[in-house]
């Protein structure tokens, strides 16, 4: 019975129905119902017009995927009083299409009566009835979090009478995605494509899925989707939204129409165009999106918060803010809504309002993921201390802001002065900067979830980013990050938000390689590879390399290409060029507009110059790289020549491999990826003795990549060992950028910075190794102490070695250098 | 810093508190010697080898060069004797560890210290639980007999091993500190108090109130605190949670490292005057709370300066810079 019955679905839902089955009544409703699954709404139409009553509740289903929500309601309110067939599932609708309008009482009403009576005799309930449950139990669910777990019992239930049947895995899937459950979600909607393989709205569930996980692949499978059912309009929407979020308006408005013309009722569609116009500065398109909206429903809750999730997502957060605040006023109890405007508030650094609007939607749905993580996170950091400096505020765990601090303070008020000198702009301050020792902490800040992998985040006037014991040393440079997320800030708000991912970011990896050398990517042979073979995007498309990359290693290019684009126009047009660039999007402009009127250049002309540029400006290691297909390894006469010099090394032909190890460094003399040839040959030169020689090719290799731990740390040696004490500060300096949690380093470079009588770097150190709560303190402060004295700060220096000596009155060192402090200073003496 | 400190020639310094179990005063007034027993056990592994090996080198060293421990009274027993033949006098055997400490025990005079310091890994539980030695391992019970004709003198056992914890009960007793690297015998990994409280033990870091001297307290929490930071900066849970018995007065008394008592009567005096101003300001931290801010730095900063002052008299008599 169930695998005859399997094989009917299954073949309704492939397209094909059987030949025999339309002619039987039985089989009407499926015929309607996999019409309309397919999106033959007009066939289906008929069909179930055809049918008579008993396909009152199936028409009505219909109607309701067509727009037409009075004359739907009507039908399943019909159904609903004479118990015709489905008439659980019309109670359903009827809870659903209350709480669409905003009429949560009558959903609330509507959705009890259902649920009363599954919770009297469901068991007995046939599998369809179970599943009108289950929805019955989610419209509950506004309003008690609890009903969400009966949802799920309920379509688990539905599960267990017919394990042949879709529809209530789909509606699992929908819930656990509601929730940001995305491997349950992915369960249910494969089991559902297991029964039905080309089942619309389980395609759409995973296309779902993958722009959750910001897959590429998720624009392909919204049209898989879409070629199943044309008239699916949530499908529609999903793909207009993927447009919305590659910044393609046009497109992105084109399928918010689409959907309309197939229900004019689907609000969504409307918060799509509203978002479109708010976004493209149509303000009469945006009120005309709202204003129909609000026809459709007296309060458009789902509007405001649809509009604000969209414009959030362009970092557009005091509009997100404004938007979500709308939603709140139209229903404060709804959790979304709540939840949306807490989260966008955080963002913007307003912590208290963001935390109570998030606690006030948890309350209401504590199964959110991303709720619960956010408010877990704001738990944890009342455990972070902030450190103010002129213009920023530091937020960090309470063990390390001290430290962080000591550096960043001081980086963060020089980034400052230097973007706004070469923006012509100055950002409101203090800017809040917060730092996690975490990385799921960051992520969960970020994106309510764990597992992004960016190492940054700038919401404007609001930074969060991987403290530097997030990720292993030798993983990244914090104090890069840290200068390219605050060129957002910038960037951000002289365009008013309005400039494009990929120019804000482009801008922020050339602002890293002015700040120190080697911060910021560089070239890599698979860039440059990929290039050669034509798979870079030209700078037309390269928002998409941010948004949804084809590859793994395209948001790495996209990132280091957008910051050629913006060298290059600054090298061909100057600095003031990118600011025009700016204010070009804060006007309104798109990038082709940008282009024409700062660069008299339309895009393709742009993408020709700009490939041309690249061309020129790697031509010598582009000679030595062969075109790369992005599967095997790329190769050429470069990855040839480094592996010759490396095999010479390993069997200690120390002069072959010198030789050709130096011919690999002229050929690619940016590269500084793994085993570079710097690297190998600082190697040659200690196996032949020659200190000197190895720490000059260490710094030729050190000076291009941000995050050298090791060839530092083995620089810093050596410059060491041959008395070059400036050097080997300098690569300790280094290291700090990329970990500064060894004491042992703050040490020796405070003693190499008393050495070069660099007193304020001595005592930065000295701070820096009282605030990691040494395991011998009063040693440490005894040589804080010593610091300020050298630093000329004698009042501090005696203040401090009091300190010391309160606690330890024996301690011999103290109590000499406090003698020292008390002798007259030669002015002194003078008089 | 109160007082109770006091030194007595190159010996291991004890100054009993008058509390608790180490009551006889006339012990600290004699003087008592000290003696030291290390032992590095079963390693297992060469890293480990090679790491219990520095431990006990370490603090073999300490105690020949700077505590001034004799030669007699300075037993380490290892593993390997081979690993280090100018160290290492036996094998770490169950019954040379009883004979060593039989040895101690005939040397120790009532009022002497002896430091055991047992380096390895454990195992067992309870009064069964063991120290893996080559051979048959030494179970607690083992040492709670082969320590009973030490009674008298005032022994600091300490066990470094991994599963250490059970030692502590069945070894406390009047006249002994106990420390354990764990808090039982279910903390089997391999820990790293051993090396902390060597660390603590032999270095200056571990001297926290830079009076030149380290108490077995200042060790302990120096131990202590070296291991949490260690499983902190490895983002990982502590395996292992250092315990000690006996009077915490008395181990914050009995203090490893050199001082002898001056024989110039003038510098004698500048020691007793240094004496008095430390507890001068001893005093005044006490009363910090009931007194006006100024006040108190501008007095305390009064008694600095003039135990500074003397300590550079007490350093240029003695002919050394401090």
């Amino acid at each position: 019975m169930i695998r005859a019955r399997t094989a009917l679905v299954a073949a309704l839902l492939s397209g094909f129905p059987s030949p025999g089955a339309a002619q039987e009544p039985a089989a009407l409703p499926q015929r309607a119902r996999a019409l309309a699954e397919t999106g033959h709404l007009e066939e289906a139409e008929r069909v179930a017009r055809a049918g008579g009553a008993p396909l009152t509740v199936v028409l009505a289903e219909i109607l309701r995927l067509r727009g037409r929500l009075a004359s739907a309601e009507s039908l399943f309110a019909e159904a609903a009083r004479a118990t015709l067939p489905g008439y659980r599932a019309a109670q359903a609708a009827l809870a659903e299409l209350s709480l669409e309008r905003g009429d949560r009482a009558a959903a609330l009403r509507r959705a009890g009566i259902v649920s009363a009576a599954y919770e009297r005799d469901g068991g007995r309930w046939p599998a369809e009835d179970r599943t009108a449950a289950g929805r019955a139990y989610v419209v509950l669910g506004s309003d008690d979090p609890q009903a969400f777990r009966a949802a799920l019992r309920a379509f688990d239930a539905a599960v267990a009478a017919d394990p042949a049947l879709s529809e209530p895995r789909i509606r699992l899937g929908d819930l656990f995605l509601d929730k940001y459950n995305a491997p349950d979600a992915r369960t249910s909607y494969d089991e559902a494509l297991r029964l039905a393989p080309n089942h619309p709205r389980a395609l759409l569930g995973l296309a779902k899925l993958l722009a959750f996980d910001g897959s590429s692949a998720a624009t392909a499978a919204a049209r898989k989707s879409l070629a199943a059912n044309p008239s699916l309009v949530p499908a529609h929407l999903l793909l207009g939204r993927l447009h919305l979020d590659a910044e393609e308006y046009d497109s992105a408005g084109a399928a918010a129409r689409r959907a309309l013309a197939v229900d004019s009722a689907a609000v969504s569609g409307w918060a799509l165009l509203g978002a479109v116009a708010w976004l493209s500065g149509d303000s009469a398109g945006f009120a005309r999106a709202r204003d129909a909206a609000q026809r459709i429903q007296a309060k458009p809750v789902e509007f405001f918060r649809e509009v604000a999730e969209a414009v959030a997502r362009h970092r557009l957060y005091a509009d997100a803010v404004r938007f979500g605040q709308e939603a709140v006023t139209l229903d404060s109890a709804s959790p979304s809504a709540l939840g949306g405007l807490g989260i966008n508030e955080l963002r913007l650094g307003r912590m208290e309002e963001g935390r109570a609007h998030l606690e006030r939607a948890f309350a209401r749905d504590p199964y959110n993921v991303w709720y619960k993580n956010t408010l877990d996170l704001l738990d944890e950091m009342r455990g972070f201390r902030t450190i103010s400096t002129r213009r920023f505020r530091i937020v960090a765990p309470a063990k390390q802001s001290e430290l962080l601090a000591l550096y960043l303070g001081p980086l963060l008020e020089e980034a400052y002065d230097s973007l706004a000198a070469r923006y012509e702009y100055r950002p409101t301050t203090p800017i809040r900067i917060e730092l996690y020792d975490r990385h799921a902490d960051f992520s969960v800040r970020t994106a309510g979830l764990t597992g992004i992998g960016a190492l940054g985040v700038s919401f404007g006037n609001m930074l969060a980013m991987d403290s530097p014991s997030a990720r292993e040393p030798g993983s990244f440079n914090w104090g890069s990050t840290a200068w390219h997320e605050l060129t957002h800030a910038f960037t951000l708000g002289l365009s008013a938000h309005q400039v494009p991912r990929w120019v804000s970011e482009g801008l922020s990896v050339l602002e890293e390689h002015r700040a120190r050398p080697g911060w910021g990517a560089g070239p890599s042979v698979e860039f440059l590879a990929a290039f050669k073979a034509g798979r870079l995007l030209p700078v037309s498309r390269l928002s998409e390399g941010f948004v949804r990359p084809s590859h793994p290693a395209e948001l790495g290019f996209s990132y280091y290409e957008a910051s050629l684009v913006c060298e290059m126009i600054e090298r061909d047009r100057g600095r003031s060029a990118l600011v025009a660039i700016l204010k070009g999007y804060r006007d309104g402009l798109d990038t082709p507009g940008v282009l024409k009127s700062v660069l008299g250049m339309t895009a393709a002309e742009f993408d020709a110059r700009f490939f041309a540029w690249l061309r020129e400006r790697f031509a010598g290691p582009l000679a030595a790289i062969a075109p790369w297909d992005g599967k095997s390894p790329p190769g050429g006469e470069f990855v040839a020549t480094l592996r010759s010099g490396r095999e010479l090394l390993e069997q200690q032909r120390l002069d072959e491999a010198k030789a050709v190890l130096q011919r690999a460094a002229a050929l690619f003399p940016e590269y500084a990826g793994a085993g570079a040839p710097e690297l190998l040959l600082a190697r040659v030169y200690l196996a032949k003795g020659d200190q000197r020689a190895a720490a000059a090719a260490l710094s030729r290799h050190t000076a291009r990549d941000e995050s050298a731990w090791d060839a530092n740390a083995e620089e810093a040696r050596l410059r060491q060992a041959i008395g070059d004490a400036a050097g080997a500060a300098a690569a300790l300096e280094r290291m700090l950028w990329i970990s500064p949690y060894q004491a042992e380093m703050h040490q020796r470079l405070a003693s190499l910075a008393e050495q070069l009588r660099d007193y304020a770097r001595a005592l930065r150190e000295r701070r820096a190794v009282v605030a990691m709560g040494p395991a011998d303190p009063l040693e440490a402060r005894y040589q804080l102490a010593r610091a300020l004295a050298q630093a000329g700060d004698v009042a501090a220096a005696r203040r401090e070695v009091l300190h010391v000596l309160e606690t330890a009155p024996g301690f011999e060192k103290a109590q000499a250098l406090l003698l020292e402090l008390r002798k007259p200073s030669p002015e002194e003496n003078r008089r | 810093m109160s007082g109770h400190r006091r030194t007595f020639g190159s010996h291991l310094v004890v100054a009993i508190a008058a509390c608790g179990a180490f009551a006889p005063a006339s012990r600290a007034q004699d003087g008592g010697a000290s003696h030291v027993l290390l032992v590095t056990a079963l390693s297992g592994e060469p890293r480990f080898a090679a790491l219990f090996h520095a431990e006990a080198a370490s603090i073999y060293d300490a105690a020949k060069t700077r505590w001034g421990v004799a030669d007699s009274s300075l037993i380490y027993l290892a593993e390997d004797p081979a690993q280090d033949p100018a160290r290492i006098r036996g094998r770490a055997t169950r019954e040379g560890i009883a004979a060593a400490l039989g040895t101690l025990a005939r040397r120790a005079a009532p009022g002497d210290v002896v430091l055991v310091m047992l380096i390895g890994h454990g195992s067992g539980e309870g009064a069964e639980s063991r120290l893996n030695l080559p051979g048959p391992d030494a179970s607690a019970a083992d040492f709670s007999a082969w320590l009973r004709p030490l009674a008298g003198r005032l022994v600091v056992l300490v066990n470094a091993a991994s599963a250490s914890g059970d030692f502590l009960p069945v070894l406390t007793g009047p006249d002994r500190i106990i420390i354990t690297a764990t808090r039982s015998a279910m903390e089997r990994n391999e820990t790293a108090f051993a090396e902390q409280f060597t660390k603590g033990l032999t270095s200056e870091a571990g001297d926290a109130d830079k009076d030149g001297r380290v108490t077995v307290l200042e060790a302990f929490t120096f131990a202590r605190q070296g291991v949490a930071r260690y499983y902190e900066g490895k983002s990982q849970l502590a395996t292992e949670h250092a315990q000690l018995s006996g009077d915490s007065a008395v181990a914050r008394t009995i203090a490893f490292g050199t001082a002898s008592a001056p024989t110039d009567p003038r510098i004698a005096a500048l020691y007793a005057e240094r004496r008095s101003l430390e507890n001068q300001v001893d005093q005044l931290r006490r009363r910090k709370g009931t007194m006006d801010s100024t006040a108190y730095e501008g007095e305390l900063e009064r008694l600095l300066l003039e135990i500074a002052t003397r300590t550079a008299a007490i350093r240029a008599a003695e002919g050394r810079k401090p």
